[in-house]
């Protein structure tokens, strides 16, 4: 059927109907349309004034309202709302930056392009911590890298039990007590925190309804 | 909905025209036609397209075997809870 020869306020009323539904799948978009369309064409004959017209689109209600009946009916309640890729995020975060680096990225992805989430806890799952528990080995090198150790070369021999021009190291300015402090928070935090963030998602996936 | 095409087939625009016309049953008529969907999915109702002389094409809806079984169980459990809400006013109005 086509809109050219409908009255103008009933083409728009139609057009609003399909940008309101494009969440929904095809076929059925159509198919509410075409009932609508036929509707409007039945109620809304050649000459009708804008009045008439107006009074019958108010009768039909807001094009948001009619989509929002259509909505697929929710999933039955004792279902997991949580499929594989719900499933492959959570273990992915925290875990996936031992597989190449790559796995957090696919991790990542799947978190982003779920509905069981908000927003809010894509950002949390992205950025704490980036890299998952994986991050925590860049740590510890750049804890063993800030240890600063000199070395010396044997000159002459001076009683030393090293001989000349042999070279030894000593660690110098070890580890304070609040470096290691500092270190073991550091550490929780990378390892606990992507494991805490990944318990939260799987838990409030749960929570979601099904997509 | 169903009650409606126990008596024989009609079209969609009739259907939810006799339903948008009884008082304080629906808000907007648009609605009912997502219902429509919901009851042919369900196997309920079936439909066909036909032209109309009269105008644009019609969809016309028929009920079912299942839906005719539907709306009996509807029948009689609407029917018993209209008479227990009934008993309950009547002693209400008599206390």
């Amino acid at each position: 059927m086509s809109t050219t020869a409908m009255h103008p306020l009933a083409a728009d009323y139609l057009r609003r109907l399909r940008e309101a539904g494009r969440g929904l799948p095809t076929g059925r978009l159509d198919d509410l349309c075409a009932e609508i369309e036929s509707h409007l064409a039945e109620a809304i004959p050649p000459g009708t004034s804008d009045a008439d017209a107006l009074s019958v689109i108010e009768r039909l209600g807001p094009p948001e309202e009619i989509v929002e009946a259509e909505q697929p009916a929710p999933a039955d309640p004792g279902r997991d709302p949580r499929t594989w890729r719900e499933w492959a995020a959570v273990v992915l975060l925290p875990l996936g930056g031992f597989v190449f680096g790559i796995g957090w990225i696919a991790g990542v992805v799947l978190l982003w392009s779920s509905r069981a989430w908000t927003t809010r806890q894509k950002v949390l799952g992205t950025l704490i911590v980036p890299g998952g528990v994986a991050a925590f080995f860049p740590v510890l090198v750049l804890s063993a890298v800030a240890a600063k150790s000199r070395c010396v070369t044997v000159a002459r021999r001076n009683g030393s039990a090293f001989g000349v021009g042999s070279r030894h190291c000593v660690l110098v300015g070890g580890p304070s007590s609040l470096h290691v402090l500092l270190a073991i928070v550091l550490i929780a935090c990378v390892v606990i925190g992507p494991i805490l963030v990944a318990v939260h998602l799987a838990r409030s996936a749960g929570r979601a309804p099904a997509v | 909905m169903l009650a409606l095409l126990r008596e024989g087939e009609r079209y969609s625009f009739d259907l939810v025209r006799a339903l948008g016309d009884v008082d304080g049953l629906v808000t907007s008529e648009g609605t009912l036609y997502p219902l429509l969907g919901r009851l042919r999915r369900e196997g309920l109702v079936e439909s066909m397209w036909r032209e109309s002389s009269a105008g644009p094409p019609r969809r016309y809806y028929t009920i079912t075997s299942d839906g005719d079984a539907t709306l009996r169980t509807f029948a009689a459990q609407w029917s018993r809870f209209r008479d227990s809400v009934d008993s309950l006013l009547e002693q209400g109005a008599t206390a």
